[in-house]
């Protein structure tokens, strides 16, 4: 029988990252992965826009930016469609738009305060989070240093971040902005892979979250996904890292409460001392490990975690160039929104709350000559029923009619959030492998119990989106979760 | 007339209300799991006195009840208590208590095991989120059924001989903790040797409609035997000579406390024995194997009360006056000619044979009498007759 020092379930960026981190220290290490092709959601991602200091300094890697210019089109159905032009953060400009001149500067504003905002988060966005309940030195030190940070913005800053924190995008943006166009292209970015609508408390902090960990509002194209993920494929395999493909693991054995093996599809026992699940937290818990390994307690919380997805991907393929009515063609290599009004996408959310497709959704797209691909909201995870795709892919052609001239469809793919569940294993088929609400964010990760990547089993570890810091393709999930390892390894 | 005051539901009836009713003299209810009953008949010491001397009836049908079924039914039950159900054969019953995660204990039960895909739980407390919850993951249903099943607690020494006059089959050679289905006088009964008065009796279960037949029949041989019903008051008595611990009486259920530090371990609740630290997992074993370790700074204890007031709701102290606990439940024991109490001690006076003082404010003709009482920590099991025990039974 095969024994390996760390066996990593799931062979996702942060899985991946995980790896590298281990195998640099000397661990014999092996990676399962269900799919053929490694990365897992990272795949569907379209834009990498930050890649951070602590991951460029763990796995001592270089990155190439991309060079091109970055643009974000707001849809409008006048056809009087609003272009931003974003350098960086703090570089936003208007290309063209319908809004007033006045909108135009209270949305640079409203954007620079949220900049500064989401500095303070990340500066412990990236660091393990401390636990809750522990009365170590080291967890109280950093409560403090936390709320260090938010008192250092000064007085009026932290009563205005405390003020917004828990507020909804929409009462905002009304405070503020006239534009629906620009109230819209805001609000999508606050709620888009959530379960929010623009009116939802906490959706301020979805936006500030993804800012923080994106170090971009628009979450804009500075680097190559699939080059970041042939990066750290390639670490693993220069450090003899074992990547098993098509293959998924069934069962998590345990022994006195210790991991002791893993049960794979094909019948295969693989013996390690310690286990890291690139799953999702209710997956690792409920499927891998059996409920009956854990305490009541811990499975009420399992239990209630939220992992209910609400974006479907959809990838349609044209006879020839997609053209966007009454837009330039050199913005074509940016992002598209249609998020009309923050009505619009209230509607829309209201659907997603009683379990139905939204009649008219919210699109957020891309496009490369023929190709589009979109994210569409709120398609909501189903438990008991399967989605009428015909329905959704006829809405999302409905709309897009409205923007692009007239063009010949090729063929469209689908994939609803429960698609995404059976591709990838993650229960909701959420993005961020459960919400990103105030309680499950920071040492909330997942939940009570379970913070800190360490689990109640002892030698099993999380590193998925599940855990501190969340979604995104960050990669510091896997890098703290096999950093917490070694520590533990250290201290026996 | 219409009750225009209040939008409460009205307490239900048990389905012995009608017998209950006509022989509760004081019309004194008490509400439980939202039944009515009995607090006191006419006379709690007279009640307390048939249980002790011939026979008590109590009507305990608003105890909860949940019928778990499938087959990880005894490995359910086995993740849920803390001791090892895993051995537990059919007719056999277990006392039980289940802890949460903090290794604190929610409440305490019995289990009947009827098969091995098929066993009861019966407890005090409403327990079926936690049932439920603890079921992810086990092939089983956990249902209440506590509507469904009427019970008779049938407690003192002569209640082997009233079921054997009765006519019930090979009534005593019915081990403790053991139950069997039996025929009572044309009605089909299931019938357990356990009960919460520590002394010989059982305890009667039975479909609703046979409930009025159960209860004449235990009364048919009263011009001799003078059974009684009896109600909770005396019930209280009877538990507290026995030893019994009651949830949100003695000890706040884990499941039900506010303040954290108010929850209660098996080991400071003396029932250490209880948790078995060697079978497979149950929910709060990773903290009782610690706690286990750790030396206790709480516990309750039995309290010898010196004089006859009973020390109700005192303050315990050591001899230097420092507050070191509290008395939980107290009473005058007419059986044991003493007077008893239970009551948490500190970590220097929970060893058999301390010292502690009590400071009882007792009421005579509207003034207080201040009692300075020395007590002795002794064992909670204050009343435990030979009878108890003894198969066959006496009839």
């Amino acid at each position: 029988m095969k024994k390996f020092d760390v066996i990593i379930i799931g062979g996702g960026h942060n899985g991946l990252v995980a790896a590298c981190v281990l195998s640099k220290k000397g661990k014999k290490v092996l990676v399962i992965e269900k799919n053929e092709k490694l990365g897992g959601l990272a795949n569907y991602a379209e834009t990498l826009s930050y890649i951070s200091k602590e991951v460029i300094d763990e796995l001592n890697i270089k990155f190439e930016k991309n060079v091109s210019e970055n643009f974000v089109s707001a849809l409008s159905e006048d056809l009087n469609h609003t272009v931003l032009k974003i350098n960086d953060s703090k570089n936003i400009e208007f290309l063209q738009t319908s809004a007033s001149n006045s909108d135009q500067k209270n949305f640079i504003n409203l954007i620079n305060k949220y900049n500064l905002f989401a500095r303070t988060l990340r500066s412990f966005m990236f660091k393990r989070p401390p636990r809750v309940k522990s009365g170590s030195k080291s967890d109280i030190w950093q409560l403090f240093s936390m709320g260090f940070k938010v008192r250092r913005l000064g007085k009026k800053n932290m009563r205005e971040l405390l003020r917004v924190i828990g507020l909804n995008i929409a009462d905002d943006l009304e405070d503020n902005i006239e534009s629906n166009t620009l109230k819209g292209l805001m609000s999508n970015e606050a709620v888009i892979g959530t379960n929010l609508g623009a009116r939802s408390p906490g959706s301020i902090l979805n936006l500030l979250y993804n800012q923080a960990t994106n170090n971009s509002l628009f979450r804009i194209n500075k680097f190559n996904t699939n080059s970041f993920l042939n990066i750290i494929e390639n670490i693993c395999k220069k450090n003899n890292v074992e990547i098993q493909t098509n293959k998924t693991v069934e069962k998590i054995n345990i022994l006195n409460q210790n991991v002791n093996s893993v049960l794979l599809n094909t019948g295969e026992v693989i013996e390690a001392s310690a286990i890291i699940s690139n799953t999702d937290p209710k997956t690792t818990y409920l499927e891998l490990v059996g409920a009956a390994n854990f305490d009541t307690d811990f499975i009420r919380r399992t239990k209630n975690y939220r992992t209910k997805g609400t974006v479907a991907k959809v990838n349609i393929e044209f006879e020839s160039e997609i053209k966007i009515k009454n837009l330039d063609s050199s913005y074509s290599s940016g992002k598209f929104v249609y998020a009309p009004d923050i009505k619009y996408i209230e509607h829309a959310f209201n659907d997603n709350k009683y379990n139905k497709l939204s009649l008219n959704p919210c699109l957020e797209f891309y496009i490369n000559k023929n190709q589009l691909s979109a994210n569409v909201y709120f398609i909501p995870y189903l438990t008991n029923s399967s989605h009428d795709k015909e329905k959704i892919l006829s809405n999302v052609k409905l709309i897009l009619e409205k923007f692009i001239e007239e063009n010949q469809i090729i063929s469209s793919i689908i994939e609803t959030p429960n698609d995404i569940e059976n591709k990838y294993n993650i229960c909701g088929g959420h993005w961020s492998h459960g919400d990103m609400e105030i309680d499950q964010l920071l040492m909330m990760r997942p939940f009570y119990g379970s913070s800190q990547y360490s689990t109640p089993i002892n030698g099993l570890y999380l590193c998925s989106a599940g855990t501190h810091p969340g979604g995104g393709i960050t990669g510091i999930n896997g890098i703290n979760a096999a950093k917490q390892l070694l520590k533990d390894k250290v201290n026996g | 007339m219409d009750n225009t005051l209040s939008f409460t539901k009205p307490l239900l009836e048990t389905p012995f209300h009608k017998r209950t009713f006509e022989a509760c003299y004081n019309n004194d209810w008490y509400r439980w799991a939202g039944y009515k009953i009995a607090r006191e008949y006419s006379n709690t010491e007279l009640e307390y006195t048939s249980m002790r001397n011939t026979a008590g009836v109590l009507d305990i049908t608003p105890m909860h009840k949940y019928d778990i079924k499938g087959k990880d039914a005894i490995k359910f039950v086995d993740k849920l208590v803390t001791r090892d159900v895993t051995q537990i054969k059919p007719n056999q019953v277990m006392y039980i208590i289940w802890c949460n995660e903090d290794g604190n204990v929610i409440d305490d039960g019995t289990v009947f095991c009827f098969d091995k895909n098929h066993l009861r739980i019966f407890c005090a407390e409403r327990n079926l989120n936690w049932f439920s919850d603890t079921a992810i993951g086990f092939d089983v249903e956990v249902k209440d059924v506590s509507d469904s099943i009427a019970a008779l607690a049938f407690q003192g020494p002569l209640s082997c001989k009233i079921l054997h006059l009765l006519n019930v089959e090979n009534i005593e050679n019915l081990k403790p903790f053991f139950f069997d289905n039996f025929d009572l006088n044309g009605s089909k009964v299931t019938i357990s040797r356990t009960g919460f008065s520590g002394d010989l009796g059982y305890e009667i279960w039975c479909n609703p409609e046979e409930a009025i037949n159960v209860w004449d029949s235990l009364f048919k041989f009263n011009r001799d035997y003078k059974i009684l019903p009896a109600g909770m008051n005396a019930l209280e008595m009877v538990r507290i000579e026995a030893g019994f611990i009651q949830p949100n009486a003695d000890f706040m259920s884990a499941e039900q406390a506010l303040r954290p530090n108010r929850m209660r371990t098996p080991f400071e609740l003396g029932m250490g024995w209880l948790v078995d630290l060697n079978k497979n997992y149950f929910t709060g074993k990773r903290i009782l194997n610690d706690l286990k370790k750790k030396p206790l700074t709480k516990k309750l204890v039995g309290l010898d009360i010196q004089g006859d007031k009973p020390a109700i709701g005192s303050v315990l102290y050591d001899k230097n006056r420092k507050e070191i606990g509290i008395v939980t439940a107290g009473m005058w024991s007419p059986s044991l000619k003493s007077n008893i109490a239970f009551g948490y001690v500190d970590k220097d006076h929970m060893k058999i044979g301390s010292k502690v003082f009590a400071e009882i404010y007792h009421p005579e003709e509207l003034e207080y009498k201040k009692i300075w009482a020395e007590c002795l920590v002794v064992k909670k099991q204050f009343f435990n007759p030979q009878r108890r025990h003894k198969v066959p039974a006496d009839i």
